[in-house]
Formats: structure tokens, C-alpha cells, sequence
């Protein structure tokens, strides 16, 4: 299997001597749906949004779909990792002002320069896929936040991306709300898509994730397939985390 | 039950009200004299300009008049609204092409303009130039490089710190200083053009007002997409910021219109220009109330019509009351 995904020693640093991410190593293969997990202020986010530049390194470095992001690294190097990794937020962050059709096509057309006609249909094909293909012609301050968050993986499947994060994309919705999200999700991880998933949502690592990362202070505690990591974790700092969560 | 004091302010006042209206209304039917404002309406639209060639500036007014009936009427979903932005961004330019002349049309010289059409092309010309400079200025006062930022922030309070009336005279006497000589630009141009940096500088507030109430995560959403910094903000960015400076931007165009009034006391006969001088007139001595009455009610008539329309605009540009 080949390497989606390749970080060493990551290092990262918002103040003086407080690293977020504390020499971090892993590998995501392509085809692989990893969960990280860890108590907020953990560092899980922050690794996450190294992957496609949104964070620059302060140590360490990556190696994403073959571009490499270090604490140097150009922009151009950042655009060319974010063509190909999608990412979806916590907050949606669709564009209040654009339709949803426009949010899904703005970058195919804009960036990836596709005729207009073609992007659209692929648009409405993606809306359908999610359950939502009678919403195109609404805005996003009209669609209850389970749909919001079902445009903004649209949006990001949209650019055809070969590796998709996501940044805790439940944990602003109802919890009515957070089932709808996590099929479109699951849909996505059997569809084969590579796949780095923050999040608290047990069931779906469960079922889901191929391998589960426990991150703590920045540090990776350990990473287990899921059924060891619920059933017997092997680091106490883990464990104690397990039993405090529903 | 009321008490007597409440009764008796009501009627005190009531009595009052009546007898003001009643003196007002006797005043307008019988004892105002309109002659001063009926004989000279051609003067009050156009200023003196040459007589035979009145259609065209007049020509130019009632394309306006008819460009906001159209834009306000427009039925919903009707195929040629999309022709109405291009129209009023054109208005600006036809104007000036009608009054000025050349291209086939007899060219008259900027001190024959006057009245209600030098207003209305003082008004359009700066906004059309002072809005893209504000927002260069508002996004300059945020940029990342210290020189844009430094140099955007003294500008704007510079000028914020200057009186308007004082901008327009150095206008007149500092903008021919920076022009290579032989090169001289005529007094509205000059007026406009002062007229302009000043107004951007109001407007480049207004719109960081927009650009701060963005959250920094649209911006992030569109890098993620792999958008340019410049598409980013054209795309993402400024429709949203603009759209949230909208009330405010209003408020400068209509400060702009009546601005422009400001601009009689360096000789343009703009409508307030062309008041004074008709006031200096033997014939129509004393009769100021009627003239600034009427001169009031054009103006109202104006800012209305501008209020009206930003506020078409802004129901136009909220996607969901749109949609709804």
C-alpha cells in the first residue's frame, strides 16, 4: 500500500515554550481512514491542519501525496497539496453570500479552471450522493446545519481530492443532526477514500476507522485498531480518557 | 381619565400646530411669489449653458429619472434586469460626454455647466471615483506590508482630520502644482477630483468596517480550496464586505450629493451656485425662502430617490430575502 501521508517529528509552537504538537510521527496509507482522539488542547486540530498547510511547521516534516511541507516550505508547494486534500470544518465556513451550487463550483471553475456546465452537473451528482440535490438553488442560511456540513463535504469533494480531513464535523451540530453528517462520511470511507478524521464520535471510529490515534499534550499516546483501543486500551492516559466519555 | 394639566397642554399645543400650519399654508398660496422659481427652471436644471444645446443635459437628467423608476419597478426575474448595473455604471460617462461635447457633438466648456446636472455629475463622478479608492485604502490599512498599511492609515486620517471645504480649496490651488506644466485641468475636474480623495477616505473606513465583521475563517475556507489570495478576495471577501458596508456607504452618497453643494463657494454653479446667483438678480431680490424652499425640496426629492435605491440594492443583494 502506498503512503498517503508521511509526518516525522512534527513540531509546533503558538507560544514560547508550550509545543502544541510535540514531535509527532505517523503514516495514513492511501485507502486508510485514520481517527484521532484526545482531550481538547491536545494538539489533534493542529496536526490536522499541517497536513494541508493551514498550520507551518516549526520542526519536522511532512511528506503529503509526494509534496513536502516543512518549516521552509513555499507557497506554491501549499496550493499544490490543496488541489488534492480536501478538508471540512467544525463551522461549515460555506459562503453565506453564494448559492449552494456556487459553493460547490466556485473552485472547480475558479482554480481548477473546468468548464462551468461540466463542474455543475458533478455538483448535483455530489448534492444527490449526500441526500441534498433539492437544496442546490437555496443559500446556506436556509439549510439546517447537518445540511451545511453535507454541502461542505460536497464542496470539497468537488476538486476531486484524493486524500479528506476533517475537523471535528459534528461537534456543532445538534445531535439530531449528527447521524446525517457521519452516513455521508461512512458512505465516503467505504467509497475507498483516504481519510484523517478528528473527532469524539466513538461509533464511528468503531466502525469506521481502520486505525485510532490517541493524541495527549501535543504527544501521539498511542495508535490501535479500533477494537483493541475501545475494548483495552493499552496506555493508562487513554483508558482514563475512555471511561470519561458517554 | 386624563388629568386637566395633560388636556390642557394637548389643546395649548394642538392650538399651536394649527395656527403654524395655517400661517405656513397662507404664506406658500398667497404670499410666497414662485415666479422666481418658474420663470428660471431651465436655469435651475442646466445652468447657463448655451440655449440651443439644452436637450443635452436634459437629455442626460431624464435618462437618470427613467434608469431609477426602471431599477426600482423592475418586476422580479425579469430578463433585461441584468442590463440595469452596466447602465448606471455608464451613466457617469454618458453624462460627461453630453455635456462636454466632442464625438459629433459641439463641445461647451465646463464654466457653461450648471444646476441640477452639475450636482448630479459632481455626485456620480467623485463617487465613481472615491469608491474604488476607499476600498484600496481599507484593504491598504490591513495589509501585512508596513509601508501600505502606514501610508493607507495617515491618508485616511489626514484627510478625515481636514475639513472638506479645506480639501476643495486646496484642490483648486495644489492639484495644478502636480501636473507638469502646460498640462491644466479644468475647475470641475479639479473640484471633482478633490471632491474624490476626500470622500475615499470616509469610504475606506466604512468598508474595513465590512472587511472586519468577515470572520477570518471565509478566508481559510477558500485557501483550503486552493483560491489565490486575489481570488479570495474577490470572490470571497469583498462581495460579503461591501455587501455589510452597504448602510454606511449610503449614508456617504447621500453626504456626497449635498457635499457637493459646498463647491458654490468655489464658483461652480452647481444648484446651490446657480441660487445665489439668481438671488443676486435686481428682479428676484428678497425672495430667498422661496428659492432655498425650492432648492430644499429638489434636494429632498434627490436623496430620496438615492435612499430609495440603496435600499433596493441592499434587499437585491441579501441572497435569502431574495430567495424567499
Amino acid at each position: 500500500m502506498t503512503v498517503a501521508i508521511r509526518a516525522t517529528d512534527l513540531v509546533k509552537s503558538y507560544t514560547p515554550g508550550v509545543r502544541a504538537l510535540d514531535r509527532v510521527s505517523l503514516e495514513v496509507s492511501s485507502g486508510e481512514v485514520l481517527v484521532v482522539m484526545g482531550p481538547s488542547g491536545s494538539g489533534k486540530s493542529t496536526l490536522i491542519r499541517t497536513f494541508n498547510g493551514l498550520e507551518r511547521l516549526d520542526g519536522g516534516a511532512l511528506d503529503v501525496l509526494g509534496v513536502r511541507l516543512d518549516s521552509t516550505h513555499a507557497e506554491p508547494q501549499v496550493r499544490a497539496i490543496r488541489r488534492r486534500v480536501g478538508m471540512v470544518f467544525q463551522q461549515f465556513n460555506l459562503f453565506p453570500h453564494l448559492s449552494i451550487l456556487e459553493n460547490i463550483s466556485l473552485a472547480p471553475v475558479k482554480v481548477q479552471k473546468r468548464p462551468k456546465a461540466e463542474v455543475e452537473q458533478r455538483a448535483l451528482e455530489l448534492l444527490e450522493q449526500m441526500g441534498i440535490q433539492e437544496q442546490a438553488e437555496k443559500y446556506p442560511a436556509q439549510l439546517s446545519g447537518g445540511q451545511q456540513q453535507r454541502v461542505a463535504i460536497a464542496r470539497a469533494l468537488a476538486l476531486d481530492p484524493e486524500v479528506m480531513l476533517f475537523d471535528e464535523p459534528t461537534s456543532a451540530l445538534d445531535p439530531e443532526r449528527v447521524k446525517e453528517v457521519l452516513d455521508a462520511m461512512r458512505q465516503l470511507a467505504s467509497g475507498g477514500m483516504t481519510m484523517v478524521v478528528v473527532t469524539h464520535e466513538i461509533g464511528f471510529a468503531r466502525d469506521v476507522a481502520d486505525r485510532v490515534m490517541f493524541m495527549d499534550q501535543g504527544q501521539v499516546v498511542e495508535t490501535s485498531d479500533p477494537v483493541t483501543f475501545f475494548s483495552g486500551a493499552r496506555e493508562e492516559r487513554s483508558r482514563r480518557f475512555l471511561s470519561q466519555m458517554v | 381619565m386624563t388629568r386637566w394639566p395633560d388636556r390642557l397642554i394637548t389643546l395649548l399645543l394642538l392650538a399651536l400646530l394649527s395656527w403654524g400650519g395655517w400661517v405656513v399654508v397662507h404664506w406658500l398660496l398667497h404670499g410666497a411669489d414662485w415666479s422666481v422659481v418658474s420663470a428660471n427652471l431651465p436655469l435651475f436644471a442646466v445652468g447657463s449653458y448655451p440655449s440651443d444645446q439644452r436637450w443635452r443635459p436634459l437629455l442626460w437628467i431624464s435618462t437618470c429619472v427613467v434608469l431609477v423608476v426602471l431599477t426600482l419597478t423592475a418586476p422580479r426575474g425579469a430578463g433585461w434586469r441584468r442590463a440595469l448595473p452596466p447602465l448606471w455604471i455608464a451613466m457617469a460617462p454618458l453624462g460627461l460626454w453630453l455635456l462636454a461635447g466632442g464625438l459629433g457633438l459641439l463641445p461647451v466648456g465646463t464654466r457653461h455647466w450648471g444646476g441640477l446636472t452639475l450636482t448630479l455629475l459632481l455626485t456620480a463622478g467623485s463617487g465613481l471615483l472615491a469608491l474604488p479608492l476607499g476600498v484600496l485604502l481599507a484593504l491598504g490599512r490591513r495589509s501585512d506590508l508596513p509601508v501600505l498599511r502606514w501610508s493607507s492609515t495617515a491618508y485616511i486620517e489626514l484627510m478625515r482630520a481636514v475639513p472638506l471645504i479645506a480639501v476643495l480649496f486646496f484642490g483648486q490651488l495644489l492639484i495644478p502644482l502636480f501636473l507638469p506644466p502646460g498640462l491644466e485641468i479644468n475647475r470641475v475636474l479639479r473640484a471633482v477630483l478633490a471632491f474624490a480623495l476626500f470622500a475615499a477616505a470616509y469610504i475606506a473606513e466604512d468598508v474595513r468596517g465590512g472587511l472586519q465583521a468577515i470572520p477570518p475563517t471565509q478566508r481559510e475556507a477558500a485557501s483550503v480550496l486552493g483560491l489565490s489570495p486575489l481570488q479570495t478576495l474577490q470572490l470571497v471577501v469583498l462581495p460579503q464586505a461591501l455587501r455589510v458596508a452597504l448602510p454606511s456607504l449610503t449614508n456617504q452618497a447621500v453626504g456626497l450629493l449635498q457635499n457637493t453643494s459646498l463647491m458654490a463657494i468655489l464658483g461652480l454653479v452647481e444648484l446651490l451656485g446657480i441660487s445665489r446667483s439668481l438671488l443676486a438678480n435686481p428682479a428676484f431680490i428678497g425672495r430667498y425662502l422661496e428659492v432655498y424652499l425650492w432648492l430644499a425640496a429638489v434636494y429632498w426629492l434627490a436623496c430620496t430617490a438615492m435612499a430609495l435605491l440603496a435600499r433596493h440594492l441592499e434587499v437585491q443583494l441579501d441572497p435569502v430575502r431574495s430567495n424567499r
